[in-house]
């Protein structure tokens, strides 16, 4: 095991350096020469553009810019908005709580909702319920989380008044987690509907094994073999698929966020894109990214601890 | 269900009615596709109304014989646009399924059939690619190469390859390993021939389920990017930044964004129930389940 989680860490490393060059890359590529964005038509003179190049770190030439630039992120330093004229690192850790707060809530709604559902779906095969479950993991997996947060928004906060419509809510905890609600159940609709038919599919294959049947041929309650024999089998696969679908969550919270307006990370990224604000969009993209490889990462070593099998494949 | 007996006699005819149904969705999916294909190809023929004609005299008006999902800010007829509306998204969606056909079918019949370093190298390359959500990775490209369909269409094909080309190598695999492989190779054929003419046609079956499901998802992520105002530009009818626009007028008129994203919702439910009911038709093991 120690083996195989030496390699999967070091096989991530370039993967992150990768990352790291193609934000640098793009940004680099993208037209228009920064320190006239940021002048925003504003003329000065020569000496102060080539200065400001200099601060922003837009001399020499682009390999040497890049080892500069990672050099600075080493640091913790992410440079300067553009737009806000603000440390980039002070905009994103102000950002981020929002964020792992919807991610968590979302996360928590999923698993308490698609593992039941699943559960139910396989032990009643075929039943109206299990096409129920079906039908509606079809529609949440089809379904834009901007579209459902719009449509959330209609109902609940309009037409039923029952949920405040935007923003990040009042001081205390239960107006902020009743804010908070409806993004999250937005945002994890998706990963309901992919983790119920996982649940469901991993139940159906363990319920029909030979020791279920060993289990109901000693006449133990139904509630005991589905749950303590079954799920707990079935569980592996659906917790691996959990942890890599909170990585595609990161990207619902960009769409999720700018149509709410909740001020996380996501709407921080889709306002910087408006803004053309570019140190802000190559850190918080990066910052996603490298999440999103680090829960790979992780998910692949839950994986091999789980089963032996993927270590030596 | 409480005891063993209960479930094992009607086990073949439980697995024949998930098939059944299945298929039914399928056909269900298709059903919901056609109209969509026709609003792609020939729009005109589904609406007379210019889908970009103004009139300020009718902002945001309810529905009406003249106009059946009512007018949006500027006075158009909201049932033009998401008519209209369709092409962009769903041609859209195909061309990055092609893209990622393209590219990806090969490179996947390179890497199976080879293996090795060959097979190393290029599922390396296409691992990097992977490294990023796919949208956030649109995102960024869109962003700064420039904003337009063309590119969010270009940019979400290339980002589509690794996961066409895992699955053309995994099923290559299976292939490659097949008593017809080594006739061909006992009978001269060149790699070449072996995989495109041989090997290839044992994958459509394979290639056209990731397909459809892949199309689904495309459809999903270009109407995203349209809604961050990435994709289609303005004035041009489109389902997400129609979606986008409807937001700022949903209290005065909810129909022009409802009507923009349910259209989306179809296409994608379309798109998965054809690409489910193929699977079960297809996978033999898939049809236990």
């Amino acid at each position: 095991m120690a083996g195989y989680a030496a390699r999967r860490v070091l096989s991530a490393i370039p993967v992150l350096l990768f990352v790291s060059f193609v934000t640098f890359a793009l940004i680099r590529l993208a037209p228009g020469d920064p320190v006239l964005i940021v002048l925003g038509g504003k003329r000065i003179s020569p000496q102060l553009i080539e200065q400001l190049r200099v601060q922003f770190g837009l001399t020499g030439d682009p390999i040497t810019q890049y080892f500069a630039w990672m050099g600075r992120l080493f640091q913790g330093d992410f440079g300067e908005s553009y737009k806000l004229k603000q440390d980039v690192s002070d905009l994103i850790l102000a950002r981020l709580p929002v964020t792992l707060e919807l991610i968590l809530f979302s996360v928590l709604i999923a698993v308490a909702v698609a593992i039941p559902l699943g559960v139910y779906q396989a032990h009643r095969r075929d039943s109206r319920g299990d096409y129920a479950g079906s039908l509606f993991a079809l529609i949440a997996v089809s379904s834009p989380v901007y579209f459902t947060a719009i449509l959330g928004v209609l109902v609940f906060a309009v037409w039923l008044g029952v949920l405040p419509a935007f923003g990040r809510g009042g001081p205390d905890l239960l107006d902020q987690a009743r804010h908070l609600l409806l993004p999250a159940v937005t945002l994890a609709l998706g990963m309901i509907a992919l983790t119920s038919r996982m649940t469901r599919s991993a139940m159906i294959e363990v319920l029909s094994s030979d020791f279920i049947e060993a289990a109901r041929a000693k006449g133990l309650p139904e509630r005991t073999i589905v749950v303590k024999h079954g799920l707990r089998n079935a569980l592996i696969p659906v917790l691996t698929v959990t942890s890599l679908q909170v990585g595609f969550l990161l990207v619902g919270t960009v769409l999720v966020e700018s149509t709410l307006g909740l001020g996380g990370l996501g709407s921080l990224i889709t306002d910087s894109i408006q803004n053309r604000d570019y140190p802000v969009i190559q850190a918080s993209v990066l910052l996603l990214a490298v999440a999103f490889t680090l829960l790979n990462l992780v998910t692949d070593l839950l994986y091999a601890a789980i089963d032996p099998r993927i270590r030596y494949a | 269900m409480t005891s063993v007996a209960a479930t094992t006699p009607s086990f073949r005819r439980r697995v024949g009615a998930s098939a059944l149904v299945r298929n039914r969705a399928a056909v269900v999916g298709l059903v919901i596709l056609v109209p969509l294909l026709l609003a792609t190809i020939v729009p005109w023929l589904l609406t007379s109304a210019d889908p970009n004609a103004q009139d300020l005299t009718r902002s945001l008006q309810g529905p009406s014989w003249q106009h059946l999902l009512g007018t949006d800010k500027p006075g158009r007829d909201v049932l033009a646009r998401v008519i209209h509306g369709a092409a962009p998204t769903l041609l859209g969606a195909i061309v990055v399924v092609v893209i990622s056909g393209a590219i990806g079918i090969p490179a996947g019949l390179f890497a199976g059939y080879y293996g090795g370093r060959t097979e190393s190298i290029i599922m390396r390359i296409l691992d990097a690619l992977l490294a990023f959500p796919a949208l956030l990775l649109a995102i960024l490209v869109v962003a700064t190469i420039g904003r337009g369909l063309t590119t969010a269409v270009l940019a979400l094909g290339v980002i589509y390859i690794p996961a066409m080309a895992r699955l053309v190598r995994s099923v290559t695999l299976v292939q490659r390993n097949q008593a017809y492989v080594d006739a061909g190779i006992a009978l001269g054929y060149s790699d070449k021939r072996i995989m495109f003419r041989h090997i290839l046609p044992n994958l459509v079956a394979a290639i056209v389920v990731q397909s459809s499901i892949d199309l689904a998802y495309a459809i999903l992520d270009i109407a995203a990017l349209s809604f961050l105002g990435l994709g289609q530009q303005p004035p041009d009818p489109d389902w997400g930044s129609m979606l986008s626009d409807g937001r700022s007028y949903l209290l005065q008129n909810p129909l022009p964004a409802m009507s923009a994203g349910i259209a989306i919702m179809l296409a994608v439910i379309a798109f998965n129930l054809v690409g489910d009911g193929l699977r079960a038709q297809l996978d033999p093991r898939e049809r236990q389940r």
